[in-house]
């Protein structure tokens, strides 16, 4: 998997592609564990991620956790619809914020 | 920091007695060896989506429990595609009483249990297991009510929990009646987020189906 980050004013948005499951989990956590600081306010662009596992979903549920202890905020956007079956599927969009686009994304983290 | 497998057995004695709840015995395994491989799941030893559960690292943990599960997983040649997260827990539910008896041995080596012989149980028929040190396990529920009763976002390692303790109709454990019913919406949420969590759920459903039926309850 790799991971981009781009920063809009005070969000940063990270583009995560390919496969998000153990082999990547180690390398993803600490990648985008790196931005919460302070304040964090974070998107996630997953538009160019094919197959998220249950590793890939646990980091993504730490990073929510230190995100909401942070008062900070999340949101995501860009999920195929293989990989939005997996959030529906495990309730986590019940849990983390999926907007249809970037434009509601980073509104939704402002 | 207790693995599933022990924090499980932990909860499935009853604080008083020292005797293991209420539950058939296929139950009680199929909770044991989801612990197992929720177990494995944290060690980054096997990996689960919605098809499959796949062994992904075959290095030992150097916890027996949890390399006699791992090795359950891995002794047919396709086991490397992957197989299904259901047909793993049966696997590993096989080896379930000699988990727990392990477990238990370990809890009273901890001094968390006392082990007291004579008594017939209807699980470990031979012994019970009064709790000496509960700290631990209070630890666990106090955690436990505060993920279920606010909006906080758990970690990884209490959606387990939650979900091994809904799996086993042990919500009274760890919340009021009063509580239990207006966290009903919360646990329904949490107890999804783990995929062999869910599994577990399923499979104990099926198995306490056929309980009643052929109990002619149902």
């Amino acid at each position: 998997m790799d991971i981009e980050r781009d920063n809009d004013g005070d969000v940063a948005i990270f583009r995560l592609s390919g496969r998000f499951d153990s082999a990547a989990a180690g390398f993803a956590e600490g990648g985008l564990g790196s931005a919460v600081t302070g304040t964090p306010r974070l998107v996630l662009d997953l538009s160019g991620l094919d197959y998220i596992s249950s590793a890939g979903l646990r980091v993504i549920l730490v990073l929510a956790r230190k995100v909401q202890q942070a008062a900070g905020k999340l949101a995501l956007f860009g999920l195929r619809p293989t990989v939005r079956e997996v959030f529906t599927v495990s309730g986590f969009d019940t849990i983390i914020s999926i907007q249809p686009d970037a434009a509601a994304a980073l509104a939704q983290v402002r | 920091m207790l693995s599933f497998v022990e924090e499980t057995t932990l909860l499935l004695l009853d604080d008083a007695s020292g005797e293991f709840v209420d539950m058939p015995v296929s139950s009680f395994g199929t909770v044991i060896a989801g612990a197992a491989l929720m177990d494995l799941a944290m060690h980054d030893r096997i990996d689960t989506d919605l098809e499959k559960l796949t062994v992904v690292d075959k290095t030992a943990t150097g916890d027996s429990i949890l390399d006699d599960a791992l090795a359950q997983l891995s002794q047919k040649p396709d086991d490397a595609q992957g197989m299904r997260i259901l047909e793993a827990i049966d696997r590993v539910a096989l080896q379930s009483q000699g988990y727990s008896a392990e477990a238990l041995k370990r809890l009273t080596a901890l001094g968390i249990l006392r082990q007291d012989s004579g008594r017939f149980l209807w699980v470990f028929r031979t012994r019970r297991y009064p709790v000496v040190d509960d700290r631990e396990e209070q630890e666990v529920k106090a955690r436990l009510r505060q993920i279920l009763l606010t909006d906080e976002i758990p970690d990884p390692r209490d959606v387990v929990l939650i979900c091994l303790v809904a799996a086993c109709e042990l919500m009274e454990l760890i919340l009021t009646p009063d509580e239990l019913a207006k966290a009903e919406p919360r646990i329904e949420q949490l107890r999804k987020m783990d995929l062999i969590g869910q599994a577990v759920a399923k499979a104990v459903r099926e198995i306490e189906f056929i309980f009643r039926y052929a109990s002619g309850a149902a």
